[in-house]
């Protein structure tokens, strides 16, 4: 084990075998899971304790309803779901837990218009401040409210994982919609923001993160003219961008689509040494996943 | 069609109002747990540009305001939105720096940045862009991304959203001091953006996501109040009005020179002054007014005026069309 960033990432490891978002702080779901798949894919024989206490870790903060919270002490079960489910989904130990993830997050579902606004829209159609289908029905951050970009597109990932395991119709209908629902909210000029495409007529500017996410989450798919003008965009905004997570999640993306991620893999390297991630995990699990290959590990 | 939802639009445009939550409700806090202070001290400084003399600015604006600093363990909460190298749209990096130095020179036991952007998840680029990464770095400050920090669970201590308790985080809930530290902007959904709105930024996006929808539904005026009366911390204000941003802000608007830092420990007062600077009547914003009703004083003769005058400093802040009715006359 001669590579810094992973060194790095195994000594960032909590006692309880979860990783935090910054060191000292508590395990996190999400990063947690990310930093699994990441020592997974560095293919490592010396790692194995590590990679099977993250999985215990996981395992132990699944909630009865299947789902997972983002980190003590908060309990509800929340979008962190997905990466756990990508996470678990390829080990024969962890399997069932992370399909009982896949059913709850089949049943999560983001919250439309109130009916009042959507008379209040039919009455006023010009009031309305942005063009977006607000009837499709993708994955929210939190309980009860609309449907974003990256919740959906961390779901479809997980799901795409788990989909022998779950009801045929009902997964191939969510899937379908989320996916629909990715298309809606490309940006004018493409690739994505965060979920609105405009606010009061002025277009919105795509985020590599974002945008990269997005791209994945489709990348199953014939790509269709929206995703081959993200992978540009993409490669535009990547020009001015200097942090871990754009470049770990770029990285993963491009080499998804079978495009050369060499560039954005020596800059992620460049960029740790230089600023170590400004000390966010994240990103160095994403560094991690992205130059060992870990694209295999969210493929569908 | 069209006369059909003409006919629609005059019967049911007012139960589609109270519908929507938009008609007030009684009683939103406890009344005797919160003290409106009788008047608040506000303090204008000049401050004509970002390579000026700004720690000695703000050392004035803590001395006139009477803030205790000593000992104390303090929170800057500066706004970062995103980075666009020709907008002036996050609280500028020398007036964080100036910040850290005014307070460190106070003797504060510990000065931490902190921040959580609402709807952009890569903090790390926002620093490294804005340039807030390289004064932390010179000045060895720590930097708290509140979106992921550890959170607990507060019970709301007013009741403008109804949902009753909120995760916030610890670095800001347990901050001796917190100082908020908004850029003087308007906004496109609640009217202007100053000290009040800038506690956004404090509830974490790893339990409410980017953007932090929740406190959408439950409405933004009233997420504002709610969260405002709820953090425990001491508080104190420093807008940064050197540059604002007037029209389509948080992030479209144009750049509007004010050329003043105005500071204060009565939020709600702090913001009415502001508004007032930028030519808005704060007693017409809705989350001012909700505010200025407990938290603090919103009216002009509650509010003792110090460094320089409202009226010499004020700027015609352009607004959208739908914010047309907060100017001045």
């Amino acid at each position: 084990m001669n590579d810094p960033l992973l060194t790095a990432l195994v000594d960032a490891r909590n006692p309880d075998g979860g990783w935090p978002t910054v060191k000292p702080g508590p395990s996190t779901t999400e990063v947690t899971s990310l930093a699994v798949m990441a020592l997974a894919a560095a293919s490592d024989p010396t790692l194995g304790s590590e990679i099977a206490g993250g999985r215990r870790w996981l395992l132990s903060q699944q909630q009865s309803d299947g789902g997972w919270p983002s980190a003590r002490p908060v309990t509800e079960s929340s979008w962190m779901t997905a990466p756990a489910v990508l996470a678990l989904s390829t080990d024969a130990s962890s399997r069932s837990a992370a399909i009982q993830g896949g059913r709850w997050l089949l049943e999560r579902e983001g919250r439309g218009l109130p009916w009042y606004a959507r008379v209040w829209f039919w009455m006023y159609p010009q009031s309305r401040t942005s063009n977006l289908d607000t009837e499709l029905k993708g994955w929210p951050w939190s309980a009860g409210t609309f449907s974003w970009v990256e919740p959906t597109a961390y779901a479809l990932l997980a799901l795409k994982k788990v989909r022998p395991a779950l009801p045929a119709s009902r997964i191939q209908a969510r899937i379908e919609q989320g996916e629909r629902l990715i298309y809606d909210r490309v940006c004018p000029g493409g690739g994505w923001n965060y979920g609105n495409t405009r606010v009061l007529g002025e277009s919105l500017a795509p985020y590599a993160d974002t945008t990269a996410v997005a791209l994945m989450a489709v990348h199953d798919r014939e790509p269709r003219e929206e995703a081959r003008r993200g992978l540009r965009v993409l490669e535009e905004v990547m020009r001015d961008v200097r942090s871990g997570l754009a470049l770990g999640w770029a990285s993963l993306c491009f080499d998804l689509y079978g495009l050369s991620s060499a560039p954005w893999r020596t800059r992620l390297r460049e960029q740790y040494g230089q600023t170590r991630f400004l000390g966010k995990i994240k990103p160095l699990a994403l560094a991690v996943l992205a130059l060992h290959d870990g694209a295999r590990m969210v493929r569908g | 069609m069209t006369s059909r939802r003409s006919f629609l639009r005059a019967t049911l445009a007012t139960p589609l109002l109270l519908a929507s939550g938009a008609c007030g409700r009684s009683s939103r806090w406890q009344s005797g747990a919160f003290r409106k202070p009788a008047t608040s001290r506000v303090a204008i400084l000049a401050a004509a540009s970002y390579t000026g003399p700004l720690v000695d600015t703000i050392l004035d604006g803590l001395k006139l305001c009477g803030v205790q600093v000593q000992d104390r363990r303090v929170v800057l909460k500066p706004n970062l939105v995103e980075f666009d190298p020709a907008s002036p749209i996050n609280t500028h990096p020398a007036v964080v720096a100036a910040a850290i130095d005014a307070f460190r020179t106070r003797g504060a036991r510990e000065v931490v940045v902190a921040e959580g952007p609402g709807h952009r998840r890569d903090t790390e680029q926002i620093l490294l862009a804005s340039g807030l990464h390289d004064v932390l770095r010179e000045r060895r400050v720590r930097f708290v991304d509140l979106n992921e920090d550890q959170v607990v669970g507060l019970s709301l201590q007013s009741d403008f959203t109804g949902l009753g308790r909120l995760y916030l985080p610890e670095t800001a809930v347990k901050a001796d001091l917190l100082v908020s530290m908004p850029k003087l902007k308007m906004h496109h959904w609640a009217g202007v953006t100053l000290s009040l709105k800038n506690m956004f930024g404090v509830v974490p996006g790893s339990v409410y996501g980017w953007p932090k929808n929740a406190l959408h539904w439950a409405g933004i005026d009233q997420s504002i109040v709610d969260i405002n009366s709820t953090l425990p911390a001491a508080r104190f204000a420093i807008v940064d009005g050197i540059v604002g941003m007037e029209g389509n802000g948080p992030i479209q608007g144009r750049a509007r020179p004010a050329r003043v830092l105005i500071f204060g420990e009565d939020m709600v007062a702090v913001d009415a002054t502001a508004a007032r600077v930028m030519q808005v009547e704060p007693s017409k914003v809705p989350h001012l007014a909700q505010a200025g009703e407990f938290l603090g004083n919103v009216a002009a003769d509650r509010i003792a005026q110090a460094g320089v005058a409202v009226d010499s400093v004020w700027q015609d802040f352009a607004v959208i069309e739908a914010f047309r009715h907060l100017k001045h006359g």
